[in-house]
């Protein structure tokens, strides 16, 4: 049975009324929950799937991969209309999201993610469909040298986000990456800078800092700065969606999102922070006005949203062809498909090829099912912007305390949130540039890691990061990313930038 | 004007409304059962969700439903440091409450040494043991390695070049690959032991050859091992299971059994009565076929132990774990942490103060030169907040979760505008009872009630 063929009979069973209201269902409840602070999809698809315990495979499946797909897509509400993401997908989202929200276009902000999530989540099913086995076994080649190296390109690329001074820029970083070093050393179990207090075992959660340094950094520094004055609401702009121009700045960064982020998501060590930020550089990167970029400039919304999302999709790739969880998310579907006697692994597709084609069908569907259903709601909940502002930080301030709390269950978290919003405060008076911060402290961790694997592994010696092909190859364009513009600025004659460009 | 047709709310607006209605009714009509042994029974993880205490936890969630053995058991994820974390919240705020378990295991006895977690497994009451899991030793089909005692001798002759990935630091791999290394003479120390995080990364690690040779449950390598994707040398059980064709270690001359087993506790300071209940329960659930099959579709192994035997056996466990650890030199010697960890952490802390200085003097040298331009900020607003942050901080698990959020909402709005203390008040305390009433009861996320317990 080729490809097409079985596709077919897996949206014979996927589209029915009923199997249609099921994805309806797992859609809405999977964006409702998915938009709330520090409940991530993870959290959202465990707390939904005992709905699901009662139905028939198809139906179960359907209303999965809308509640996986919605879960995904609903952190990026909070992200747009309070600078508050709910998970590390949709931290890149918020920088321009929550400024272009600021300045009435929160409609066509949220527009531009439904419509991103849902063109980049249709392509990835595509190749999810199509090159599963073949993009898994691909993926396996990666080893911790080849991580690493991976990290050090998303260094090199982080650079161009430093911000107008080098040695401010430089100073968050740092400070992002002296944050990612509490916590329990993974490979030797010793706990490191972690004060004797037990809730810093795990490590600061990057949720934290960011809703602390976004969310409670943006109000303390909007009552720092007026205080008490009598701002009006932020007027939202005529139209629900988007305009023509905004359609025009939008989709080549979809389809680049959904290039960068299904190829990462499938690798087993993947996360979604790194294809986002790579997405959003990579937009600033090409675009004609990257002075924008942080002010509003939509591309840095539509390529992140499609990037997590493709993500998403990718990361099923490993999960239904290898049996290889690569995020708790993945985790708890494995266990879902476990109720139903699918077993991902290699043999998967010759075993259970019904249940297979039904699911990846029910992807389809999930996720228009995604765009149905968000795309009215966008103009909908632009209207946030137009509550008081009083009670708007009051709201963003209740909700980060929730958030923070509902992670581990525990106030230090959010005595830790607090702490980190007076630092961000203290950073955007002095203009000191936040996201190097954010991105230190996922990266740092990931990269000493990988580093110390590597190296354990090769025996203690450092040749791997340049015999291994796939590392050696990330190494020389990290190396090309940091040495090109510098050549290119030399040769244009202009002098070399210094503290200040 | 324009604003009424703003992307015509009215249609999803309600059909959204319907559908979380259906949604509420079904999960009303699936709590509904007949006889239950017990009303409301809280499930604890103490790890996020995915792992096997989360998943553990969710199949004790779906059995106890099915069989109406508790008309509403919740799962709750209190994650961190090797579940010592939620240990030591369920010792500290779940006394003497006869509707809490915290799920346990092996894995946690680890995490408590390794840690040196002040609170034990011996502070709270045991109740039974659940479930095992064999752990098996693999290695990528590409392997040289075609018998352990192909293994067994390489790694005789070089042991650090052998590398052995799996969980992570102090887990039950971990603990098994100590096993081993001493089983063939090998000093534990020597084992160059990969810590990866969670199953998938190490699944991952091992079929791509990045390390030689792999240590995990077994439930996880079975469809592996059904595709011949990977081969494996060895299992630790005592004996050669049915329809798996794997030669134990112990027939090969290694003389380890190792199970990672999977338990239940209760809260310390429990009545007698309430502990029998409990046990009954946990007694009932085992014997459901429900229970059977959710074993069978986990390969878990049924290990159900309670009582004295139960009691004994952990301690032995604990001995076993403890003495393993220490000789694999993880964990407890904190002198040698920094060195352990390589330079890294060094040249970061280098790193933030150079560059900290550095932007310091930045700052300044602008300060001077726009002297006077600089906006003047507001002290008052920001003490407000404070106030706010202070009070929530301080009154959320005393005074409970509804009274701490309604303070921080209506300080954080006067701290923006004075003119309308009512309306914030009343603002108040809609946003904090709502948000109470949608995380803790439909989302069945724990937020402390406080003294508004009996009213919510």
């Amino acid at each position: 049975m080729s490809t097409l063929d079985a596709l077919g009979q897996g949206f014979a069973g996927a589209l029915s009324a009923t199997n249609l209201f099921w994805a309806f269902l797992g859609t809405t409840l999977g964006t409702a929950i998915g938009v709330l602070p520090g409940i991530g999809p993870a959290l959202t698809v465990a707390v939904l799937l005992p709905v699901t315990f009662g139905l028939d495979p198809t139906a179960a499946f359907i209303m999965f991969g809308g509640i996986y797909y919605g879960a995904m897509y609903g952190g990026s509400t909070t992200s747009i209309l309070l600078n508050t993401p709910g998970e590390t997908s949709s931290i890149a989202t918020a920088i321009d999201g929550y400024q272009m929200a600021r300045q009435g276009r929160a409609a066509a902000a949220l527009a531009t993610a439904a419509i991103g999530s849902f063109v980049a989540g249709t392509l990835a099913t595509l190749g999810l469909t199509f090159a599963a086995p073949l993009l898994a076994s691909a993926a396996l080649e990666f080893g911790p040298a080849d991580y690493f190296a991976l990290t050090v390109l998303a260094f090199a690329a982080v650079t161009s986000l430093l911000g107008a001074s080098l040695v401010r820029g430089l100073f968050s970083l740092f400070l992002g990456l002296a944050l990612g070093l509490v916590g329990i050393d993974a490979l030797t179990g010793n706990a490191r800078f972690a004060f004797g207090i037990p809730q810093l075992l795990d490590g600061i959660d990057v949720v934290i800092l960011v809703i602390g340094l976004f969310a409670v950094g943006e109000t303390l520094h909007q009552a720092w700065q007026h205080g008490r004055d009598d701002a009006a609401p932020i007027p939202l702009t005529r139209r629900a969606g988007m305009n023509r121009e905004e359609w025009r700045r939008s989709w080549k960064p979809w389809l680049r999102g959904t290039l960068i982020g299904f190829p990462l998501g499938i690798l087993p060590v993947g996360g979604t922070v790194i294809p986002t930020f790579l997405s959003y550089i990579a937009e600033k990167r090409l675009s004609r006005n990257p002075e924008e970029f942080g002010h509003g400039a939509i591309e840095g919304v539509a390529g992140p949203e499609a990037a997590n999302n493709a993500a998403a999709a990718g990361v099923l790739v490993p999960l239904l062809t290898l049996g290889v969880p690569s995020s708790a998310t993945a985790a708890i579907m494995l266990a879902a498909f476990q109720q139903y006697g699918l077993q991902p692994g290699p043999l998967l597709f010759q075993t259970r090829p019904d249940l297979v084609w039904t699911l990846i069908a029910s992807l389809y569907v999930g996720n228009v099912m995604l765009l149905v259903l968000n795309l009215p709601l966008a103009g909908l909940w632009a209207r946030v912007m137009l509550v008081p502002r009083p009670l708007l930080f009051a709201s963003v301030l209740v909700l980060a305390s929730i958030g923070a709390y509902s992670l581990n269950r525990s106030l230090v978290d959010v005595g830790l949130m607090y702490a980190v919003g007076a630092v961000g405060l203290g950073m955007r008076v002095l203009d000191l540039p936040l996201v190097p911060a954010v991105l230190g402290l996922v990266l740092g961790p990931m990269a000493e890691m990988q580093f110390r694997r590597a190296v354990a592994i090769s025996d203690g010696s450092l040749n791997v990061f340049v015999t291994r092909p796939i590392s050696a190859v990330l190494l020389a364009a990290a190396v090309a990313m940091l040495v090109v513009p510098w050549l290119l600025r030399r040769r244009s004659g202009r002098p070399i930038a210094g503290g200040d460009e | 004007m324009s604003r009424h047709r703003l992307g015509d709310p009215t249609i999803p607006r309600t059909v959204v409304i319907r559908a979380c209605w259906l949604a509420l009714a079904l999960l009303l009509a699936m709590a509904a059962s007949a006889q239950p042994l017990v009303k409301e029974l809280r499930l604890i993880a103490p790890a996020a969700p995915g792992g096997g205490w989360d998943q553990t936890a969710r199949v004790m969630q779906q059995v106890l439903q099915r069989t109406g053995l508790v008309t509403t058991p919740v799962v709750d994820n209190i994650p961190g440091a090797a579940g010592t974390i939620g240990l030591a919240r369920f010792v500290g705020s779940e006394r003497g409450r006869g509707d809490t378990l915290l799920i346990s295991g092996l894995i946690m006895l680890g995490g408590i040494v390794m840690h040196d977690s002040p609170i034990t497994t011996a502070d709270a009451v045991p109740l039974a043991r659940l479930t095992g899991e064999y752990e098996v030793i693999t290695v990528p089909t590409a392997s040289p390695f075609h018998t352990l005692d192909d293994l067994i001798a390489a790694f005789r002759a070089h042991p650090e070049a052998i590398s052995w990935g799996g969980g992570s630091a102090g887990g039950s791999d971990q603990i098994l690959a100590g096993l081993f290394a001493e089983a063939v003479g090998v000093e534990p120390k020597r084992v160059n032991y990969i810590a990866f995080s969670g199953g998938g990364e190490s699944l991952a690690a091992i079929l791509g050859g990045q390390v030689s040779v792999g240590v995990n449950g077994l439930a996880e390598f079975l469809p592996q091992l059904e595709a011949g994707a990977v081969r494996v040398l060895g299992i630790s059980s005592a004996e050669r299971l049915p329809g798996i064709d794997v030669p134990t270690l112990r027939e090969q001359g290694v003389n380890v059994e190792f199970e990672n087993w999977r338990s239940v506790l209760a809260p310390p300071g429990i009545s007698a009565a309430d502990r029998a209940r409990l046990t009954t329960l946990l007694e009932r659930m085992v014997q459901s076929p429900d229970w059977r099959e959710m074993l069978e579709r986990y390969r878990w192994l049924d290990r159900y132990l309670a009582g004295e035997d139960f009691t004994r056996f952990a301690a032995g466990e604990e001995q076993r774990v403890r003495n393993i650890l220490r000789d694999l030199g993880t964990g407890d010697d904190k002198a040698q942490s920094l060195r352990d960890s390589g330079p890294y952490p060094l040249f970061v802390l280098a790193g933030l103060v150079l560059f900290g200085i550095a932007a310091a003097v930045s700052v300044v040298r602008e300060r001077l030169r726009r002297r006077g331009a600089s906006v003047r900020g507001h002290w008052r607003p920001i003490a407000w907040i404070a106030g706010g942050v202070t009070l929530d901080v301080l009154l959320a698990e005393s005074a409970g979760f509804v009274l701490a959020s309604a303070a921080l909402f209506w300080l954080v709005a006067r701290a923006f505008d004075a003119r309308h203390p009512w309306r914030d008040a009343a603002f108040a305390v809609a946003v904090a009872v709502g948000a109470y009433l949608l995380f803790a009861d439909l989302l069945q996320v724990q937020l402390p009630a406080g003294v508004l317990a009996g009213l919510l």
